[in-house]
């Protein structure tokens, strides 16, 4: 699942990320594309919660695609 | 739009030339602005350092995304303390420091006179009131007055609107104030601690940190229990043997990567402290204040005079100051280019539009919000809190809790607004 919140600030990328990992439950991973700084912070801690890990990626200048994964899903 | 998605194997994200362009940009509003504060020094001496003080805590506010919007609001939105955590660490600096700089003007603090610049600022109802709605607006415009001024030159468009907001709110309290002022502030007292109890600068020092230290384990407590922690990530590892690698390494650490809020805290607590010792203590309320205003003046709707405002302390009694470079200025533009220039360096520097429409909204009826507790509390974030705790006044204090109870409300509310 491809979440783009680009133009959004804090907090909706992170309770956008937060609702789909709920919904999900580990059945998908959710790509969240930003270019809002402050949700590197943000994000990652909420991973754990939801049985996700995270992957950081720089894209362009600024922006980034933060990868959470479902734990246990063989990572490419 | 295209972007360069291509970040393996060592390609580099961003182009040599769009990163030239940043740099040369940066570096050239670095040299504008040490222009400006040559000049200003010619116009009053003071000016230069609070100029010059005010982009670095432009510029440390983008590096360590230090919002305290988001502190108060991420402990009830998903139990993060983290930036609350950084503003510990900037209190506990600045009240030892201002304790110094108040014990050189005023010696003995139980003679009833307050040291001059110090934010010590009305206890009471008001400063509640102001807390509460000051939260709720920062919560709902996505920062407060000093973290919208910073992400105004990340180019984010809806702080703009935030701040436009912010003139609208201080222009209601301008047209307001008096009725807040005979009611209320004039029957409330100045609480600071030194002349209370004889506890003086050593007791009220400790007491003020005290209280920093039970919160600070308040928050390890309300962090433990909501489960949070920081996964590890593999960070690429880059290159780190040659002399150029390694200055490579700093320049990433201190201009790229983002600094930690604990990091930023600290170094906004030195900035305080130096502001302080060369005139004031931190504020952006005060010269806001005055662009108010001055356009309300201009549109024919002048505010009343203020009564009591000149025996207040605090941002909005500096909203008189005359001239266009005062000192409230310089701490408060200043953020502007500071922040520009480390969100050059750091390529992070964007026009961003909402793409919902709802966030201008939100932006400016937020911003309109937070701006009339601005003005009734004295002061935003930064000169009712961070500038008035560790002026050993009680009234810091207070209003924190009341941001606090205001972010609680505003939470409730964002989560209803998609």
């Amino acid at each position: 699942m491809e979440l783009d919140v680009r133009g959004e600030i804090c907090p909706y990328p992170m309770m956008k990320a937060v609702e789909a990992m709920k919904k999900l439950e580990g059945s998908d991973s959710v790509v969240v594309i930003t270019d809002h700084a402050p949700c590197l912070e943000t994000i990652p801690p909420q991973a754990g919660r939801f049985g996700y890990i995270c992957e950081i990626e720089e894209t362009g200048s600024p922006e980034w695609k933060i990868s959470l994964i479902p734990k246990g899903e063989n990572q490419e | 739009m295209t972007t360069q998605v291509n970040n393996i194997g060592g390609t580099p994200v961003n182009p040599p030339t769009i990163l030239r362009t940043h740099n040369l940009a940066a570096i050239s509003v670095l040299i504008g602005s040490l222009a400006l504060a040559v000049y200003m020094s010619g116009v009053d001496p003071v000016l230069a350092p609070l100029w010059l003080l005010g982009i670095m805590a432009g510029f440390t506010l983008q590096r360590s995304r230090f919002c305290f919007a988001s502190a108060f609001r991420d402990l009830f939105l998903f139990g993060n303390s983290k930036i609350l955590k950084g503003i510990l660490v900037g209190l506990s600096i600045s009240t030892i420091g201002f304790a110094i700089n108040m014990y050189g003007m005023v010696p003995f603090p139980n003679f009833g006179v307050l040291p001059s610049e110090a934010n010590i600022l009305p206890f009471g109802i008001s400063t509640i009131f102001a807390g509460i709605i000051f939260g709720f607006g920062m919560v709902i415009s996505g920062g407060c007055v000093s973290g919208s001024l910073y992400r105004m030159a990340e180019g984010y468009i809806s702080s703009w609107v935030s701040i436009g907001g912010v003139l609208i709110g201080l222009g209601l309290i301008s047209q307001s104030w008096n009725w807040w002022w005979t009611n209320f502030i004039s029957n409330e007292e100045k609480i600071w601690i030194p002349s209370k109890l004889d506890l003086g600068y050593g007791g009220a020092v400790v007491v003020t940190l005290s209280l920093l230290f039970i919160v600070f384990l308040f928050l390890v407590w309300w962090e433990s229990r909501v489960g949070l922690s920081m996964p590890d990530m593999k960070r690429k590892e880059e290159p780190n043997d040659t002399f150029n690698e390694k200055l490579g390494s700093i320049w990433n650490t201190i201009f790229v990567r983002g600094w930690s809020p604990i990091v930023g805290g600290g170094i906004l607590g030195g900035i305080v402290v130096l502001m302080y010792l060369s005139h004031m203590p931190w504020g952006v309320t005060g010269e806001l204040t005055r662009w108010s205003n001055n356009i309300m003046t201009f549109m024919n709707m002048a505010p009343p005079d203020a009564l009591g405002l000149s025996e207040l302390g605090g941002c909005a009694g500096r909203a008189d100051e005359s001239g266009f470079f005062s000192h409230t200025f310089a701490v408060t533009v200043g953020i502007l280019p500071g922040s520009f220039i480390a969100a050059l360096f750091s390529r992070e520097f964007k026009l961003r539009f909402p793409q919902n429409r709802k966030r201008y909204i939100q932006a400016l009826g937020g911003g309109v919000i937070m701006g009339y507790g601005a003005g009734l509390a004295i002061g935003c974030t930064v000169g009712a809190f961070f500038s008035a705790v560790p002026s050993l006044s009680l009234s810091g204090w207070l209003f924190a809790a009341s941001l606090a109870c205001g972010s609680f409300i505003g939470v409730q509310a964002i989560k209803r607004i998609s």
